[in-house]
């Protein structure tokens, strides 16, 4: 057999049984669905049962790499794949860092555990085998500790390890997975599968050497997506800011979210941004496994209240739902907050999100006070405090916040529901959609519910970027379903890759494919990627109207809906519900959906959607 | 004339390595003919939670502990380029050298035992030329 860069392998984790088993990868599956996000989607569709509880052992939760994974093709990452607790939906989340690049050394393109362990246990592979070992004495710890306990206990700091917080193991919904530090996948509480399947941790050490199809071609491929990285003023702004350098863009084009996005523009947006993080926070520059842009700035906290600890760059999503969101202007007290939703384990945009719908309620008095904290914007003392008693669920407020702000809205009564800004459950992230319908269409739409990075029309709507040879006209509704269906399209196509977004604003298309062909020895063009992605989007489809997603689901947070924008460029303006009707309606009549958002026959077989083929265990 | 060190050695920028590990991958390809950092002759320190990464490359020693402490000969100096080579015929697996390099420069491969190392891709390291970030320099004395 040639050499390609797929292990050709799977490995079953069944905790219940704690039985290992070596799954061959079909070759139907690489055809149809290349790695990553296709075949999580595909293997969720045929391996999760109907109407599975996300938190029961009937739950999949899986590791998967794709064909560039672990090859210095630039800038690979890998993904995690379940059913959603938060949303109840297909659910994707992406990390970068090492060890994604580690579940192929160590032999696998894929991890997939199922059922659920009678005691906390973690996987260690080493260069033996798989086994799981006891993680009683883990269980409890912070999930960046727990990493290094991890790889102290092995006596091996080379190991590569995810790990779960406080969080993940009390079930928060939107608790995320720690893949070594400052790399985690982050949304939609896949943490949480995690914890309750009592699966503490995942400890990787690989003897296996990935190998390329043509070497030559590889080197040569590699060699110009790279020349495509440093010509692209994107990737280059990336180089030198990272997602900092997003924060002034943000707020300059009335983007961001000030005080649970009742407002959009905020004085302290120079502050948290590259500029302020560069003066208060920034040392060096830190890359993942064999990414040329380098977009971390890793620094530390020395001076102040919270003084001394070591942080990531405050990535943008995260400096303005802890920062601008909640009214902090300090860098260093956001890092502080970032840092214990990273220790804790929670997902720094759902936890921004449920602490502003917090003091927002607490301002209106359907809540009340903590005893020591005033529940106010700007107070960081109360917004760390809350992040405690959610991971842990503790206290009356700790559990009404831990259950995400759709179900805590529920609790309070009809008048919250302006405060949950949310679509199917998930918290928005932090690109406000008023003034940037497409945007809004995107979060709509997307599969795992409100998310900028399955679509992100809003960078052509902001800046009027060309899309097919027109700039984009910001407020316009009509075409708007078209480009959102493109870009949604083509990143769940290179999401099988698995692609940074980041390295994808240089990489061009054709790139891709040239990379793919040279690894894995395929025959695949640049548009590939498009009619793949549309297959995909089909099938995550598909598992989301079979697990009750209603197409009324699909529509923006009340706010948006009713309040105009208060201040920014496009002062005034909303999305009103004849705007959502008129575009979701264009949006399912270009994806071949019937009016409900159903997929008609016709449409799943041309897109090749793969029913009759099933991948079982 | 029998030489002390390479003519050409590794210089290494710790301030300029963001740890991305390609100097690694590339190392691997040469070495053993696929993709694996794990099973590279070069390290990464990398330091308080990915603040500072350090590259470590063999030093090509003029007194190499490695070749002292080889009970088979198996490590050697070859004269003519200054590097210290290990042939891995005469390699019995008894892991002395890795044990007694202060650097931690020797891999030993975990099924064969047997011991690998730098021999500077014959004086055009496949490290250097990887790293995106200039963290690795190759400076010729002669």
């Amino acid at each position: 057999m040639s050499d390609s860069s797929y292990m050709g392998k799977i490995l079953h984790i069944d905790l219940t049984r704690e039985k290992f088993t070596d799954m061959d990868i079909p070759s139907w599956l690489r055809d149809s669905y290349l790695g990553g996000k296709g075949f999580g989607a595909k293997l969720l569709l045929d391996l999760v049962p109907e109407n599975a509880d996300p938190l029961g052992p009937e739950n999949v939760l899986m590791f998967l790499t794709g064909p560039l994974t672990s090859t210095p093709a630039p800038a690979m990452r890998a993904c995690v794949v379940t059913k959603s607790p938060l949303t109840n939906t297909f659910l994707d989340s992406y990390f970068g860092g090492y060890f994604g690049p580690e579940i192929k050394y160590a032999g696998y393109d894929g991890l997939v555990f199922t059922g659920r362990s009678s005691e906390p246990v973690y996987l260690h592979i080493g260069h033996n085998g798989p086994t799981l070992k006891p993680a009683e004495d883990f269980w409890g710890q912070g999930a960046i500790e727990c990493s290094q306990s991890i790889k102290d206990h092995l006596k091996d700091n080379q190991i590569k390890v995810a790990t779960i917080g406080p969080a993940g193991e009390n079930r928060v919904p939107y608790a995320l997975i720690c893949c070594e530090t400052n790399r985690q996948a982050g949304r939609g509480g896949a943490g949480a599968v995690m914890g309750s399947k009592n699966l503490k941790a995942v400890a990787l050490r690989g003897n296996s050497l990935v190998k390329i199809y043509d070497q030559k071609m590889f080197v040569n491929a590699v060699a110009r997506a790279n020349r495509e990285i440093t010509d692209s003023p994107d990737c280059r702004g990336l180089m030198a800011t990272g997602t900092a350098g997003s924060v002034e863009f943000a707020n300059e084009t009335g983007l961001i979210p000030v005080r649970n996005f009742s407002d959009n523009t905020s004085a302290l947006a120079a502050g948290l941004g590259d500029k302020g993080q560069s003066k208060k926070l920034w040392l060096g520059r830190s890359a993942c496994f064999g990414c040329p842009i380098a977009c971390s700035q890793m620094g530390a906290v020395r001076t102040g209240k919270f003084a001394s600890f070591v942080t990531d760059i405050v990535e943008y999503e995260t400096a303005a739902m802890l920062g601008t969101n909640l009214d902090i202007g300090d860098p260093r007290a956001v890092a502080h907050l970032n840092r214990l939703c990273d220790e804790l384990g929670l997902d720094t945009i759902s936890a921004g999100a449920c602490v502003s719908f917090a003091f927002e309620a607490a301002g209106k008095g359907l809540i009340n006070h903590l005893p020591d904290h005033e529940l106010r914007f700007g107070n960081v003392q109360a917004a760390a405090r809350l992040i405690e008693l959610i991971a842990r669920r503790e206290g009356e407020l700790g559990e009404l916040l831990s259950l995400g702000v759709k179900q805590a809205a529920k609790q309070l009564g009809p008048e919250a529901r302006s405060m949950a800004l949310h679509v199917k459950g998930m918290e928005m992230p932090a690109w406000g959609p008023r003034g940037a319908p497409g945007m809004g269409l995107a979060y709509m739409t997307a599969d795992r519910g409100a998310c900028h990075q399955r679509g992100f029309p809003v960078g052509y709507e902001a800046t009027g970027m060309e899309w097919k040879g027109k700039p984009v006209k910001a407020l316009e509704l009509k075409g708007k379903a078209e480009l959102v269906y493109s870009l949604q399209n083509y990143l769940a196509g290179t999401d099988c890759l698995v692609k940074c977004d980041f390295g994808a604003m240089g990489v061009n298309p054709d790139t891709y494919a040239l990379l793919c062909n040279a690894a894995a020895g395929m025959n695949i063009e640049a548009s590939h990627f498009d009619r793949l992605g549309e297959r995909i989007w089909n099938t995550t489809r598909l598992f989301n109207l079979r697990e009750g997603m209603k197409t009324t689901d699909e529509r923006l947070p009340k706010r948006f809906v009713e309040e105009p924008l208060p201040g920014g460029p496009h002062k005034g303006h909303r999305i009103s519900e004849s705007d959502m009707k008129y575009m979701l309606q264009d949006y399912y009549r270009i994806r071949g959906w019937n009016e409900n958002g159903v997929p008609v026959q016709e449409t799943l077989d041309k897109t090749g959607v793969l029913i009759n083929n099933k991948f079982t265990l | 004339m029998e030489k002390l060190r390479p003519g050409k050695f590794i210089r290494t920028h710790f301030d300029q390595c963001t740890g991305c590990s390609l100097c690694k991958t590339a190392c691997s390809l040469h070495m053993f003919g696929g993709y694996n950092p794990g099973k590279a002759m070069l390290r990464i320190k990398h330091l308080w939670e990915n603040l500072a990464h350090i590259p470590v490359v063999c030093e090509h020693c003029v007194n190499p502990m490695c070749l002292k402490v080889c009970p088979t000969k198996a490590i050697f100096k070859d004269e003519k380029a200054g590097t210290v080579i290990v042939d891995q015929e005469k390699c019995v697996s008894c892991g002395l050298c890795s044990q007694y390099c202060p650097l931690e420069m020797i891999y030993t491969d975990p099924e064969t035992g047997k011991a690998y190392k730098c021999d500077l891709c014959q004086g055009n390291p496949e490290c250097v030329q990887a790293c995106p970030f200039n963290a690795l320099e190759l400076r010729d004395q002669e």
